[in-house]
């Protein structure tokens, strides 16, 4: 909310008048007081919270209460109290002062989040009680398939008529059983008739399940929901007493017609070293023989039809190479266009303003629409293949780094072009010598950046069956493959923290430098053998990764056929009021669904925050083992999209809103408390100093010290990480997890580009303002 | 010589920073120009090499009209002019010798500077310049690892390339350590008698104006309210010029 110090001497207003007012439209009379921010704010306020309530109990009933034969919200309650402040405030402000803030802010605060809280259907009890059958997947998460050892099975198997008879049928002779030897301790019996197993010559120590196998059909025993295991003893024995199951007389018994049927112990034991796994040869690569590059054979060094043992890269190798070309060529686009967004260049040209904002609005449109939904879009231009995918995040990277460029344009220091125009350089002279040098550090660095952004995202590239990992992943789980998804969330997460931790060393070096002394002037790069060994193999990974990310630029000029029409009908949207009711209200569901996964991963992460402050938990020996695990553990969540993690929560809570919320609570638990440790490591220790000084106590200390220190960055960081999640849970529902994401990949797969149209454009608008918002309320806060 | 002549500069928001200045430098003057802040002494400074533009009025250097000089010409003139400013104004992030090296960029081929060549005479006179300023060791480090006062040396040395017969220096030690201030300005000083180069320096305190200057013009609200010798400032002049509140301070 505003406020305003611009207020005139208020005896020079009509007081009763602002009240009254304020009491027909909320805000007016805050207008009329001249703090014109403040009665915006308010009017706005209450007609959001209006639209809500009536749009909540509509949909979904939220706060109904019936009274007679009214039903209406009891939510309204709430905005009359809120109408009722604002009345207050006028009133206060014609004698100077205001109305509580807290209170004006909490109101619709509570109100929205209660909202929220419904539409996004939070159950925090289905963590709890659904926890049983997700516990799969997180065993899976301790076993990845990665490796495997071979399998020697050991089975032996007797058989045991069904049911006895009078006279009794001839036992089995002792070389009755099949495989491995093994005794029953009657030839017939009946369903819970005890029945002893003896085996002898197996592996010592192994474990054996007991199976029986009738007519059609074999079942493992279990007898009280466990499985009837036998454990071989040091001399090769077993011995082993169970019931007959019940399983054994399901087709009814005849005594005149006895059915002969087995009992089976299986033994499977692993032996040898681990081998990697089929799925490891997937996810990292294996060993195969292949044809010769058509190079060998040109050379004469390989026959044509001859092959040879080579590597053939698995889906993380694309993924790299693909986040590689993306981030590449996003540079070579975004250079250019930044000039084109950086006010003090376009300034200074005629008519470059116009330019200006026609490229802020160009960039700021392309970067709100997400890899995924620009995947699909590039998928029906040039068809499938991990090209369309860095196509995808291509486009999304030249719309970030261009403004990011042209931020980092814009905050040149003009000085030293000062100096070098007067030293008589000339134009070209001055950009050579006091531009590009300025420039060129923080252009490295955003653009390093942005490859630790596009390698996760990369992953993700799921949806375009383009053979990138991510693909991979759901199709895995979708077949019950969570030893392949656990392995593929490993083989992801750690490349992710490499390319993390080199990138970051790596900015730190460019924009610090190089501190030690030389005394000579470094070599050109073509006479150091190791600089000259850096570009080889610059070259070398540039040309692979062209190699596996297939780049086919013919393929650009040739769109599919689909794609004019894809582009018109894009073009003229549908805004029939039907599909705008369901578009809105998904889109809603996603901005709650943000809010909810925001406020859960932030209040998780603020406790967590604490732990992995270096200046609170870094200075003793004991202490900085939990530093290094929180932060371990923050860096590890950090890495891996939101989206993988909805394949989790879709199985632990079930598809929906509240899955998509969770997975997003989790990334948000790791980016917001690394953000919230770094605020609480930037506390200014001489305030705290100051205030212990004056004889405070510690507790005294942190309310007057600390907090007023680490509050407004960590709201910040807040409102950031709900415009960020908002982002992001605008795709949520390509894996289940709700939200608008769904309705655009149903409309799209359905050919209904219009509608799809739509849906895109609401998002444009919707992430558009909450940028512009959060970065206003974020400028007032820091 | 160097004369200004009814110089007025009125910026676009309708500040006049400078109201009808004239005066003249004889070569080998070592100028003081005093005042308060926002008194027109960057202005006027920056009106001599035309990195800003005046309204009206002449500036003639050695009986050339640098306000009337063409673009082309401009970078005749300018090469012959060094400047140093109270920010040092270096590319931080480029070694101190392309900072240096720069400072020859109105000498030297267009295509040439692009990729950073520059004449191993160059190179040495570089060289010779930073050891002249005690900065031999530092040429190929980065300018941000340097002091403020080690920047500042950089900077003359910068200026010094462009081989000068004006240095203007715009309130070059009011970003220092008093100490460091003397040492700045001696550096100006010895540059001001070995080499015979004039010099239009801008200052604050009125002590270093006795120290060093040979002559001082000082500035109010953009019109000249004082020339002449340094001691004749008197406690009336300085009122005149600071104002009736201001204190004489002396610095170390």
């Amino acid at each position: 909310m505003n406020s305003s110090s611009t207020t005139l001497p208020s005896s020079a207003k009509n007081a009763p008048l602002a009240s009254v007012l304020s009491l027909f439209i909320p805000g007016a009379g805050q207008v009329y007081l001249r703090s014109h921010g403040r009665g915006v704010a308010i009017f706005t306020t209450t007609l959001v919270l209006a639209f809500l309530i009536n749009w909540a109990l509509d949909n979904f009933r939220i706060g109904r209460v019936a009274a007679g034969g009214v039903t209406t919200s009891w939510l309204w309650g709430g905005l009359a109290l809120f109408w009722a402040w604002n009345v207050f405030d006028a009133h206060r402000r014609t004698r100077g002062g205001t109305a509580s803030n807290a209170l004006g802010l909490a109101l619709p605060a509570l109100m929205i989040y209660f909202i929220a809280w419904q539409v996004t259907d939070v159950n925090l009890d289905r963590l709890v009680t659904r926890f049983e059958d997700t516990k799969i997947i997180f065993r899976a998460l301790i076993h990845p398939d990665l490796f495997e050892r071979e399998e020697v099975s050991q089975i032996g198997g007797f058989p045991l008529w069904l049911p006895c008879t009078t006279p009794p049928q001839s036992p089995f002779p002792p070389g009755a059983g099949s495989g491995y030897p093994l005794r029953l301790d009657k030839s017939c019996a009946k369903v819970g008739d005890p029945l002893t197993i003896r085996g002898e010559g197996y592996i010592p120590g192994t474990v054996g399940y007991v199976h029986w196998v009738d007519v059609k059909d074999e079942i493992q025993v279990r007898e009280g929901g466990q499985a009837v295991t036998v454990v071989v003893g040091e001399d090769g024995r077993f011995e082993k007493t169970l019931k007959v199951p019940a399983f054994a007389g399901r087709e009814g018994l005849d005594p005149n017609n006895p059915v002969q049927q087995v009992v089976e112990v299986r033994f499977t034991q692993e032996v040898g070293a681990p081998q990697p796994s089929e799925n490891f040869g997937d996810l990292i690569g294996k060993i195969a023989q292949k044809p010769p590059p058509d190079l060998l054979v040109q050379l004469g060094l390989f026959h044509e039809n001859a092959t040879m043992p080579s590597f053939v890269p698995g889906k993380i190798f694309e993924t790299i190479a693909l986040g590689l070309m993306a981030t590449l060529f996003s540079i070579l686009f975004a250079v250019p266009l930044s000039f084109f967004a950086a006010h003090n260049i376009m300034s200074r040209i005629p008519g470059g303003m116009l330019v200006y904002y026609a490229m802020r609005t160009f960039l700021n449109v392309v970067r709100s629409i997400d890899t995924l939904i620009w995947g699909l879009i590039v998928i029906v231009w040039i068809g499938l293949g991990p090209f369309a995918g860095m196509l995808a995040l291509g486009i999304h990277s030249v719309a970030a780094l261009g403004k990011l460029y042209s931020e980092e344009i814009e905050h040149i220091d003009p000085g030293p072009i000062e100096a070098v125009t007067a030293t008589g350089a000339n134009l070209i002279q001055v950009i050579r010598y006091a531009v590009i040098p300025q420039i060129v550090p923080p252009f490295l660095a955003y653009t390093l950046l942005r490859w630790e952004i596009n390698m996760p995202s990369a992953t993700i590239v799921v949806f375009l069956p383009g053979g990138v990992i991510g693909f991979f992943v759901v199709e895995t789980i979708r077949k019950g493959g969570y030893e392949q998804y656990a392995a593929a969330l490993w083989v992801v997460a750690v490349v992710i923290m490499l390319v993390d931790y080199v990138s970051a060393r790596w900015r730190e070096r460019i924009l610090v430098g190089e501190t030690r002394v030389r005394t000579e002037l470094p070599r050109p790069f073509y006479k150091s053998p190791r600089a000259l060994a850096y570009v080889i193999l610059a070259l070398a990974v540039f040309v692979y990764s062209w190699e596996l990310t297939g780049i086919d630029l013919k393929k650009l000029l040739d769109p599919g056929p689909t794609f004019m029409r894809l582009v018109g009908d894009f073009i003229e949207i549908d805004l029939s009021p039907d599909l705008l009711d369901t578009v809105t209200r998904q889109m809603l569901i996603t901005i709650f669904q943000a809010l909810i996964a925001t406020t859960l991963g932030g209040a998780v992460a603020l406790p967590f925050s604490f732990l992995a402050a270096r200046n609170l938990t870094g200075r003793s020996r004991l202490l900085i083992w939990i530093y290094y695990l929180t932060r371990g553990m923050f860096n590890f969540l950090r890495s891996i999209e939101a989206l993988l993690y909805s394949a989790i929560f879709v199985f632990w809570v079930g598809i929906g809103a509240f899955a998509g919320a969770l997975a997003l609570a989790v990334t948000t638990f790791a980016l917001i408390g690394k953000l919230f440790s770094e605020a609480i490591e930037n506390i200014d220790p001489g305030s705290v100093e100051a205030v212990t000084a004056t004889g405070a106590t510690r507790l005294q200390t942190i309310v007057y010290a600390i907090l007023p220190q680490i509050i407004p960055p960590f709201t910040s960081y807040a409102i950031y990480q709900w415009d960020i999640n908002i982002r992001i849970a605008t795709i949520i529902g390509f894996a289940g997890g709700g939200g608008i994401g769904l309705l655009f990949y149903t409309y799209f797969n359905q050919l209904q580009y219009h509608k799809a149209g739509t849906v895109v454009a609401m998002i444009v608008i919707v992430i558009t303002l909450m940028d512009f918002a959060s970065a206003r309320i974020r400028e007032r806060l820091v | 010589m160097l004369k200004i002549e009814h110089l007025t500069k009125v910026y676009p928001n309708g500040t006049v920073a400078l109201k009808d200045v004239s005066f003249e430098v004889a070569d080998g003057e070592f100028l003081a120009v005093i005042g308060l802040s926002g008194s027109g002494k960057s202005t006027l400074l920056r009106c001599i090499n035309r990195l800003i533009e005046p309204t009206s009025g002449r500036i003639v250097w050695d009986g050339i009209d640098i306000t009337a000089a063409p673009a082309s010409e401009m970078r005749k003139i300018r090469r012959q002019i060094g400047m140093i400013f109270q920010q040092f104004n270096l590319v931080k992030r480029s070694s101190v010798m392309t900072n240096v090296l720069s400072g020859r960029l109105g000498y030297v081929s267009p295509v040439q500077s692009l990729f950073n060549y520059f004449s191993p005479a160059d190179r040495a006179r570089a060289l010779k310049n930073l050891e002249r300023l005690g900065l031999e060791d530092k040429a190929f480090v980065r300018a941000d690892s340097l002091s403020g006062g080690q920047q500042q040396r950089v900077g003359i040395a910068r200026a010094l390339m462009q081989e000068p017969k004006l240095i203007l220096a715009d309130e070059p030690v009011a970003s220092l350590d008093p100490v460091l201030a003397h040492s700045i300005l001696k550096y100006l000083e010895q540059l001001h008698k070995e080499d015979q180069i004039t010099v239009v320096c801008s200052l604050h305190f009125l002590d270093l104006v006795h120290r060093y200057a040979t002559r001082v013009v000082a500035l109010k609200d953009g019109q000249i309210v004082f020339r002449g010798l340094p001691h004749e400032i008197d406690d009336v002049q300085f009122k005149a010029i600071y104002g009736q509140e201001a204190e004489r301070v002396s610095i170390v």
